[in-house]
């Protein structure tokens, strides 16, 4: 029964996926409840909720059969500490009169479980946040237009192109990244076989932590704004700082960096450098590391197609091309890096496909 | 003497002046050679080749090729102690402030005599920057050494010749301090050295090394980071820092995310799920504390994870971990243990090396000493001039800050002969020859401190006798004296200072204070007199157990052996008979045996075995020299060869490895 969501409740975002049918008929215009209706209009003709909730329509999927209904799917996000101001709505909308299954995925979906029923009257359906994640990236690979994509020359900006790869053909294996709050690397053998090889802490909600910390932003589009415009070499000790070139014998390039916030143990250069050159450093301090630990897990896993997902990669360019060309190079052209359209979306949607499921 | 700064002023920081007493920091620099030096970021570390001149105790036999019995040999010794002069080779290193450097070299150029020397090998990343300074004060030439050779050769030394150099850190157990066998083959192993970024070195052989990764996530990030976010400047008062604070209220937890444990994936709810993930969402304020707990816990885990990746990729399970950013400090070093055990699921531990600052040093002195071949001898830590492992942590007893952490030394001695292992030992790795481990029992350990504490005074007044036709025994044995004093009050404090605790290490350590002062061996005299009269002795020991019935002779045989190990030196009552009365019967040891059981009685098993066949071979641990082996053993094993087993005797020293006779 409608409606159809699918709720991915992360450390930092809450993913929310909406499924939109587009073929009601008369009939069944006559007979929806008005709660369903008004949840319907409310989602659809907005792209802002409240002061926080956006809806990415840039990543609509239109013209979707989903179980016998064509509809389009949409995106929409919220950061987490705003969820008591979703399940107010909740319960204003009377979204617990609709009697539907509500499918949640993510940490969120365990610790807020409670809290949807005394404050909204929803009853959850939690699910595992890798099962969904992977369900979720499979089923968008195959149904949305040229999901897969990777760079060609990231590091060069007058030759860098986006190619589209086609991973719907042959999927497995793949390592798969996601980067969140926090980082889980999985190496998945097929659609019902995978593994957690392991994580890092060091992920998205380190960086935009620490540079709030250090610049006094308040979000990540302003994090990643400052980033744009800083020169992390002014932050970072590189090789060639230290050795006067590169460092041959041990194939260490001087354009390296051999220590991440290294010229910071100096209070002269800690009073030189700006606000936009500490964002700088911390974003590629933070993407360097998930490199390097992926490439590793992919020389101990044997799979040399990693894909990346998670929403630190949002509007992240700099990240990605950093990924690609930190892990072409290290790896000296085996690995390969690729990326996917609906970044951060694919737990919610592996959620909403858990609708199908009997029990 | 004291020494100020030279007027030269290569940077701001160059200028401290230092008092230098002679004979405590730089020693034996006048026959000095082969030099090194090490220049790290704020540490220096010079290594210099030096000898010692002292006395040794020799023994001489006499020709008894003679028919001459043992009884008619009355007065006359059955050998001879003779007192020489020797020159042992040694290896100094020492470790300063940077800002000392210029005073120091200062200091060395004064007292260095030998000018055959003419280079000087360097490595470290200050090398480079305090070439000319160290070229114009010692007028030797800086031959540059490439930093990871050095590094490896440093850690593959200590490795194979310092007993318990590698441990394992464990911080809430009753000793911190876990100390490692030495293994007799020590490649292949990993290195970690954590400097300003991190070297990720496999180590096959000796000469075999490559750096197979590595992080630019440090302790240079660490210090930079963390002086960004808490404003504070030192390396030190950051850790201090981390010490104290807590990182749960900076980072986001697994629980903050589900509430709870992550239980389908084995994910504990205090694990780590995001570092400094609290800090976008929340408004408040970070105390210094806690953001540097959080910066400390974030990168060892980062280091940890990537050195187990590693670790996996070439299936190595010895992980070593070195550099500044260890440097003895627990707190790190609890980290990094917790993260290898997380991430390997406590397959594989995390190994520290007590003497990792020293490395780079030693590295860059081998390298210069090639010719001399330092690798086929053996060479043993002097605990006399070893300023031994200094816990950094906030806690410091005031014995150790009195101390100074400004001057850190190492002194290596090369043995006269190479150490190998006992070849009948099954495993030679896993066996430790030390019945009780002092580090961990702590009521043992008391025990034994206070003993050698009050047989000291016995001791001196021993050494003064052996040497009573030198005028300055009585000064020599007074400093003696106050150094093994203050040996034990740091054991005391520091249990783990020179490796694992054991009565064996507080004898040696005994022994190298004497030798410091030119007492090689004050007991050589009244173990002389002892062997004498045991082996005047032993023929009417051996003729009257001859007279017993089968069974009372093994009896009699056994009471003897267990009599002789009453007379052990170090034990404090043993001592105080022996002062009072020299004639101490062996009867009335004898007699002075508990009656049965015996703590360990196995004599109905043995006596039962003895009914049987003959034993092939039997393997005996004794000390050189003392009635116990004259009266004790000697008897006990004679039975054992009358039956027509084959007997061997392996004399103990330095532990399990032996010099085989």
């Amino acid at each position: 029964a409608f409606p159809w969501f699918g709720l991915d409740i992360g450390g930092t975002l809450v993913k929310l996926i909406y499924f939109e049918p587009k073929d009601i008929t008369a009939e069944e215009e006559l007979e929806e409840v008005e709660s369903l209706k008004s949840i319907r209009r409310y989602l659809t003709s907005h792209t802002a909720y409240g002061k926080t909730g956006i809806r990415d329509v840039h990543l609509e999927l239109s013209d979707l059969t989903l179980w016998g209904r064509k509809g389009s799917l949409h995106f929409i996000r919220f950061p987490t500490h705003e969820l008591p101001s979703f399940l107010q709505m909740g319960r204003d909308k009377h979204f617990s009169s609709l009697h539907t299954t509500l499918c949640a995925t993510g940490g969120g979906a365990f610790k807020f479980e409670d809290d949807f029923r005394t404050m909204a009257n929803l009853l959850l359906v939690k699910l595992d946040e890798l099962d969904c994640l992977i369900n979720g990236v499979l089923y968008v690979v195959s149904s949305g237009p040229s999901e897969c994509y990777y760079f060609v020359n990231p590091t060069d900006p007058e030759r860098c192109e986006q190619k589209a790869y086609n991973l719907e053909s042959c999927p497995f294996p793949l390592l798969l990244v996601n980067i969140g709050s926090g980082v889980s690397i999985l190496a998945v053998y097929s659609k019902d076989n995978y593994k957690r090889v392991t994580g890092t802490s060091l992920g998205g909600g380190t960086f935009l932590g620490l540079c709030c910390l250090l610049t006094g932003c308040s979000t990540f589009e302003e994090a990643l704004a400052m980033a744009s415009e800083g020169e992390s070499t002014r932050v970072d000790k590189l090789v060639k700082d230290i050795y006067g070139g590169g460092y041959e014998r041990f194939g260490l390039p001087g354009w390296a960096v051999a220590s991440s916030f290294g010229n910071m143990m100096s209070k002269e250069k800690r009073d030189s450098v700006t606000k936009e050159d500490l964002a700088r450093a911390t974003l590629v301090t933070i993407t360097n590391n998930i490199g390097s630990i992926t490439r590793m897990c992919a020389h101990n896993e044997n799979i040399e197609r990693v894909v990346f997902v998670g929403n630190f990669l949002r509007v992240n360019t700099l990240s990605m091309k950093l990924l690609a060309y930190a892990l072409d190079y290290w790896s000296k052209g085996q690995l390969k890096a690729l990326f996917l359209r609906h970044e951060g979306y694919f737990g919610a949607v592996g959620a909403l496909l858990e609708l199908s499921n009997p029990s | 003497m004291a020494l100020s700064g030279g007027t030269d002023r290569v940077s701001h920081s160059m200028d401290k002046s230092i008092t230098l007493p002679p004979d405590e920091i730089f020693r034996n620099l006048e026959n000095a050679k082969r030099f090194a030096i090490d220049i790290g970021g704020s540490l220096t570390k010079l290594a210099y080749y030096s000898t010692v001149q002292h006395k040794v105790a020799k023994v001489r036999s006499f020709d008894h090729s003679a028919n001459v019995s043992l009884q008619e040999t009355d007065g006359d010794h059955l050998y001879e102690i003779s007192v020489q002069e020797e020159i042992t080779a040694r290896l100094h290193f020492i470790k300063f402030e940077n800002a000392y450097i210029e005073t120091c070299l200062d200091f060395i150029k004064d007292h260095l005599v030998n000018t055959e020397t003419k280079v000087i090998k360097a490595t470290g990343g200050g090398a480079y920057k305090f070439k000319d300074l160290i070229e114009k004060k010692l007028k030797l030439k800086v031959d540059k050494e490439d930093e990871m050779t050095c590094l490896i050769k440093g850690c593959n030394f200590v490795l194979k010749n310092i007993p318990h150099e590698a441990f394992v850190y464990a911080k809430h157990a009753d000793s911190e301090f876990r100390f490692q066998n030495t293994h007799p083959d020590i490649f292949p192993y990993l290195l970690v050295n954590i400097g300003s970024g991190v070297s990720i070195i496999k180590v096959e052989s000796e000469d075999r090394f490559e750096r197979i990764g590595g992080s630019s996530i440090g302790g240079g990030t660490f210090w930079g980071l963390g002086a960004l976010l808490t404003k504070t400047k030192r390396f030190d008062e950051l850790l201090n820092l981390a010490s104290k604070g807590h990182h749960t209220n900076v980072d986001m937890l697994v629980k903050d995310i589900y509430g709870g444990a992550y239980g389908s994936l084995g994910l504990t709810g205090d694990l780590i799920a995001s570092s400094f993930g609290k800090s976008a969402t929340t408004n408040k304020e970070f105390s210094k504390e806690d953001m540097a707990k959080s910066l400390l816990h974030m990168i060892s885990n980062d280091i940890g994870q990537l050195a187990c990746l590693y670790a996996k990729l070439h299936n190595l399970n010895r992980v070593y971990f070195g550099g500044f950013f260890i440097r003895g400090h627990p707190v790190t070093m609890h980290t990094i243990t917790y993260s290898i055990n997380f991430f390997t699921k406590g397959e594989v531990q995390a190994l520290f090396l007590r003497h990792e600052g020293y490395l780079g040093a030693i590295g860059a002195f081998l390298k210069g000493a090639e010719e001399d071949n330092p690798n086929q001898y053996s060479w043993g830590e002097n605990y006399a001039g070893s300023s031994g492992l200094m816990s950094v942590s906030p806690e410091m007893n005031p014995v150790q800050r009195a101390r100074s952490g400004t001057f850190d030394m190492l002194e290596m001695d090369r043995l006269e002969r190479q150490l190998v292992n006992l070849p009948l030992l099954q495993d030679p790795s896993s066996y430790i020859p030390d019945t009780v481990d002092l580090s961990e029992d702590a009521l043992a350990r008391e025990y034994w401190l206070y003993c050698f504490e009050e047989a000291l005074d016995g001791v001196v007044k021993r050494a003064v006798a052996s040497q009573r036709d030198q005028p300055e025994a009585v000064e020599r044995a007074e400093k003696f004296r106050q150094k093994y004093c203050h040996k034990l009050q740091t054991l005391r404090h520091q249990p783990f200072a020179y490796g694992s605790l054991t009565v064996r290490s507080l004898l040696d350590t005994r022994e190298h204070c004497l030798n410091e002062f030119n007492f090689p061996d004050p007991y050589s005299k009244i173990k002389q007199k002892e062997n004498d009269m045991a082996l005047k002795y032993y023929q009417k020991v051996v003729r009257s157990v001859e007279e017993l019935n089968w069974e009372q002779r093994q009896f009699t045989l056994v009471k003897g052996l267990l009599a002789g190990n009453v007379f052990d030196w170090g034990a404090k009552a043993v001592s105080d008979v022996l002062e009072s009365d020299p004639e101490f019967g062996f009867e009335q040891a004898k007699q002075q045996l508990q009656e049965r059981p015996w703590l360990v009685d196995a004599y109905n098993q043995w006596i039962e075995r003895l009914k049987g066949p003959p034993h092939k071979c039997a393997l005996f641990f004794v000390d050189n020299s003392g009635i116990d082996i004259i009266l004790g053993v000697f008897p006990f094993v004679r039975e054992l060869l009358i039956r027509g087993t084959e007997v061997r005797q392996q004399y103990y020293w330095l532990g399990p490895r032996y010099m085989f006779y």
